[in-house]
């Protein structure tokens, strides 16, 4: 006998926010780090940082480190974001 | 209802298609026909579109329709949706950071207490296994929250979920109190809902750990070996303090119980003998953040506030359970109502 069954996904996407252009080169560009807090970023955040600087050419590195590695970053932080022209989180255990 | 429908040949053929789209715990679900999914939100009194809550990190709208048929997926009867829908609304809630909780390498689970007269109408035994297979309406309820984390916050293992190793709570983790036989006030009253009003806690929990101790009468013996519990847990697990929840079955309940001491005094005793000294991380292997910090002393409980004590289990063996919150304070428990407006204003008049 046949069955009809729902959807039990969530077909109503919230608002969210779309990506932002990417840049076609990080020359002279200033990158953002935001980092989790935890112990294993340092290291990780250290040797990125040399690698953007002496591989791509990046002008700039502005490390932030948010206050809970279980949240979203703080509005302080995110308001930040806007002035750099690349990102990196996310990472870090 | 608006959810996409769709024809499949059979039972058989239903487990197949929710288990290749990626929408089940890896067991068998109940096919959510409209019918099933109807009958669960005409019990709760609401429309399909009811919004339940709004994740607030990734703004994911969550209503009772989408809910419902995770809930009938995972075997609720239409009396438990209410359940189901108001510990999604505690979930929700800023405090409890679901979208940590449920995406953090730890690999916590949500915990769900059970208050109130809805234990009984919905058959929930909290005696013999309590924290296990104990009942129908407990081990749907608990399921149905992880069936739609997975389906409607996309909490898959390797996708949001990033846990290391997780347990097996995450199937379901819930249980309901034996009001009926203990002295204590129901952990939903410790925690402000009015008495005879059901109610949900949420808590994000490790998986539980059984200490024993039969040769004791004295409340402060039995409750030192749950005190040790969660000095263990602070040492090899992690050292900071939030919500601990504690299971005291009857046996050794009844012991605490005869000198008088109440939740209050079991909690204010927890407070002060679950702590550790940071050095003690170095007798562990975790010298390395010891750091000049070895005589900090830290509380398993920032309050005795922060410990939930459940009266639940079978009435035979000197068994009790601490249950380790997710990672410290980051999360806090979170108590809700069932069906009713705990901070609406009375009608006048």
């Amino acid at each position: 006998m046949t069955l009809r069954v729902l959807d039990p996904t969530n077909e109503m996407k919230g608002v969210g926010g779309q990506p932002a252009a990417r840049p076609s080169s990080l020359q002279g560009k200033t990158v953002g780090f935001i980092s989790n807090g935890k112990e294993g970023t340092k290291a990780y955040f250290g040797h990125l940082e040399r690698m953007l600087r002496d591989e791509l050419g990046v002008a700039h590195i502005i490390c932030r480190t948010k206050s809970n590695y279980s949240a979203p970053a703080e509005a302080a932080i995110v308001d930040e974001i806007k002035r750099w022209q690349a990102v990196v989180t996310g990472v870090g255990d | 209802m608006t959810s996409k429908a769709y024809d499949v040949d059979d039972f058989a053929a239903a487990q197949e298609f929710y288990h290749s789209n990626g929408w089940t715990d890896g067991l068998p679900v109940v096919p959510p026909t409209e019918t099933a999914v109807e009958a669960c939100l005409e019990w709760a009194l609401m429309p399909p579109d009811q919004l339940i809550g709004i994740e607030p990190v990734r703004e994911q709208p969550i209503t009772a329709e989408k809910l419902a048929i995770n809930a009938v997926m995972a075997g609720c009867l239409p009396m438990h949706f209410p359940v189901v829908a108001t510990a999604w609304q505690a979930m929700m809630k800023e405090e409890f950071l679901l979208h940590g909780v449920t995406s953090s390498t730890g690999g916590c689970a949500v915990l769900v207490i059970i208050n109130g007269p809805i234990r009984l109408e919905i058959g929930a035994n909290p005696t013999f296994n309590a924290l296990a297979n104990s009942d129908r309406a407990t081990a749907a309820i608990g399921r149905a929250l992880r069936l739609a984390l997975i389906n409607l916050l996309d909490v898959r293992p390797g996708g949001i979920d990033r846990t290391t190793l997780g347990h097996p709570g995450k199937f379901s983790y819930c249980l309901a109190e034996d009001e009926e036989d203990t002295d204590w006030q129901p952990l939903s009253v410790v925690r402000g809902i009015p008495e005879g009003i059901s109610a949900v806690t949420v808590m994000a929990a490790m998986a539980p750990r059984q200490i024993m101790n039969e040769w004791t009468t004295d409340p402060r013996e039995i409750l030192e070996t749950f005190a040790a519990e969660m000095r263990a847990n602070q040492r090899h697990y992690s050292i900071y303090g939030g919500n601990y929840a504690i299971v005291i079955p009857k046996q050794l309940r009844e012991h605490i119980q005869a000198a008088g001491w109440t939740k209050r005094n079991i909690a204010e005793f927890l407070y002060e003998r679950a702590r550790v000294r940071r050095a003690e991380w170095a007798e562990v292997g975790k010298g390395s953040i010891v750091r000049d910090r070895g005589d900090r002393i830290h509380a398993a409980l920032e309050s005795p506030d922060h410990l939930l004590v459940v009266a639940a289990g079978g009435p035979a063996g000197g068994f009790g359970a601490v249950i380790p919150p997710w990672m410290g304070s980051k999360t806090k428990a979170v108590t809700a109502a069932i069906g009713a407006c705990v901070d609406c204003e009375p009608p006048k008049g």
